[in-house]
């Protein structure tokens, strides 16, 4: 479709998202910045810069919680896809607000040291050999430096250039992130904390982020299979003009259309920015991706002229009333005479 | 150490906006068509190419040598992810609960003692 690139391509649901995303986060740092005094203990007064590095850095966790919440829901129910969709300004907005818990602890723990501020965080704690006591601003900037490197490289040119395994393997960084931003909090902040609220909100957040991630996993396996040809359902059970992804084991997606009384099985990943091709629909007689409006037709998955882009297609069998799908993907752009539907 | 370290990172950031001059201005059409003509999103992609600089010089190498296999682009690492999600899932109980155990007020807190004055010197006790 060759699309030229574009800063952002705002459209109305980005514009609702975003705006959502920033009324949340400055409505959370406005709440924070009120009731969190009151819970503070009074012999231990704690002064205002120091309620809102807070009052950032538990905003930062939340929405990375929330981030890591939105893939395993969308895979359970789709009713969440929506969020997974505008997933990257999410991301980056995390990371800007993470910075900002960043900078807020440079400018007041480090505001008078005879050394610049980055060399006076790094050499302020080094002692690696003990937990107690061990320094947890490592994990903080581990996990910021992870934040940034993903909301660099959000931009459509990043997945398209790194290509998608390398862009994927990027971003599941974000894991180790996370088990990072945890052990920051734990070794940091609940150390000292004499409110259980905060370990709490932290404990379950962090639970629910590894429990769904354990509930998408055992919902995908169950659906799997290990024979050439895999299971794809009955062909009622597609809706016209609409497609069913199916797993193929591993790291591959199939999204199986229906249209004009014809089945055709292509790869659920775009050819542009590895969009899911099987929650798009038919228009015009071509596959159309959710994301961007890239269009394919269905029988050899090429864009329609005058644009280039391919994507792999895949061979399919009726078994009775059962759709089988035949694992190996053809090379992107190969015909396949669509399966007719008895 | 630290001043070392952050020299380094300095050094890293200065060969990584080189990269991305020469990249922005005049590589990324070589391997990009949808790039061709489109120069305001360029501006965005400079702190990736800063940080990622070594990679971006790898993958510019590999599209200039067509050496891009097809399968590849249509599988990413999703299994990966699941470990990953697994890992976690485990971890975070870990980091969590053995942070909340050692606690200076937490279980294995030894008791306090109540320390004894320090016996007192020969002759100190006469005075």
């Amino acid at each position: 479709m060759s699309v030229l690139y574009t800063p952002v391509q705002w459209n109305r649901n980005k514009f609702l998202y975003d705006g959502v995303l920033l009324a949340g986060v400055v409505a959370y740092i406005l709440v924070f910045l009120q009731v969190a005094p009151l819970f503070v203990d009074a012999t231990r007064p704690v002064d205002g810069a120091i309620l809102r590095m807070r009052a950032f850095g538990t905003c930062a966790f939340l929405m990375l919680t929330l981030i890591l919440c939105i893939g395993p829901l969308a895979r359970l129910d789709r009713r969440f896809l929506p969020l997974l969709y505008n997933r990257r300004h999410f991301g980056v907005l995390t990371c800007v607000v993470a910075a900002t818990h960043a900078l807020q602890v440079l400018g007041w723990y480090y505001a008078f040291s005879p050394t610049p501020r980055l060399e006076a965080l790094l050499s302020a704690n080094t002692s690696f050999g003990q937990v107690l006591g061990f320094p947890f601003e490592v994990f903080g900037i581990f996990a910021l430096l992870v934040l940034t490197l993903m909301a660099v490289t959000s931009h459509d040119f990043w997945l398209s250039f790194l290509t998608a395994p390398v862009w994927k393997a990027l971003h599941l960084l974000v894991y180790p992130a996370y088990a990072a931003v945890v052990a920051h909090m734990a070794l940091g902040y609940l150390q000292d904390a004499k409110n259980p609220a905060f370990a709490l909100l932290a404990g379950g957040g962090a639970l629910t982020v590894a429990g769904l991630h354990l509930a998408a996993r055992r919902r995908d396996r169950a659906a799997r299979g290990a024979a050439d040809w895999v299971t794809v359902g009955r062909p009622a059970e597609i809706a016209d003009g609409r497609a069913r992804i199916v797993s193929l084991g591993g790291d591959e997606r199939v999204a199986v259309f229906r249209y004009d009384g014809r089945l055709s099985a292509v790869s659920n990943a775009c050819a542009h920015q590895n969009g899911p091709l099987g929650e798009g629909r038919i228009v015009d007689g071509c596959i159309t991706c959710p994301w961007h409006g890239f269009q394919y037709r269905p029988a050899d998955g090429c864009s329609p002229a005058p644009f280039t882009e391919r994507i792999p297609t895949y061979r399919l069998k009726l078994d009775g009333d059962t759709v089988l799908v035949h694992r190996t993907a053809n090379p992107p752009g190969t015909p396949v005479e669509p399966l007719a539907i008895p | 150490m630290a001043a070392g370290v952050v020299t380094v990172l300095q050094i890293y950031g200065m060969a990584g906006l080189a990269v991305a001059a020469v990249f922005l201005a005049w590589g990324i059409d070589r391997v990009d068509q949808n790039a061709r003509g489109a120069f305001v999103f360029r501006p965005l992609l400079i702190p990736g190419v800063a940080l990622l600089w070594p990679l971006v010089l790898w993958r510019w190498g590999a599209l200039e040598r067509g050496r891009d296999p097809w399968a590849g682009r249509y599988r990413p690492p999703r299994r990966l992810q699941d470990w990953l999600g697994i890992g976690l899932a485990a971890a975070i109980p870990v980091i969590l609960f053995g942070a909340l155990l050692i606690r200076q007020e937490g279980p294995l807190e030894r008791p306090a003692e109540l320390l004894e004055p320090p016996p007192a010197a020969e002759g100190e006790a006469d005075r």
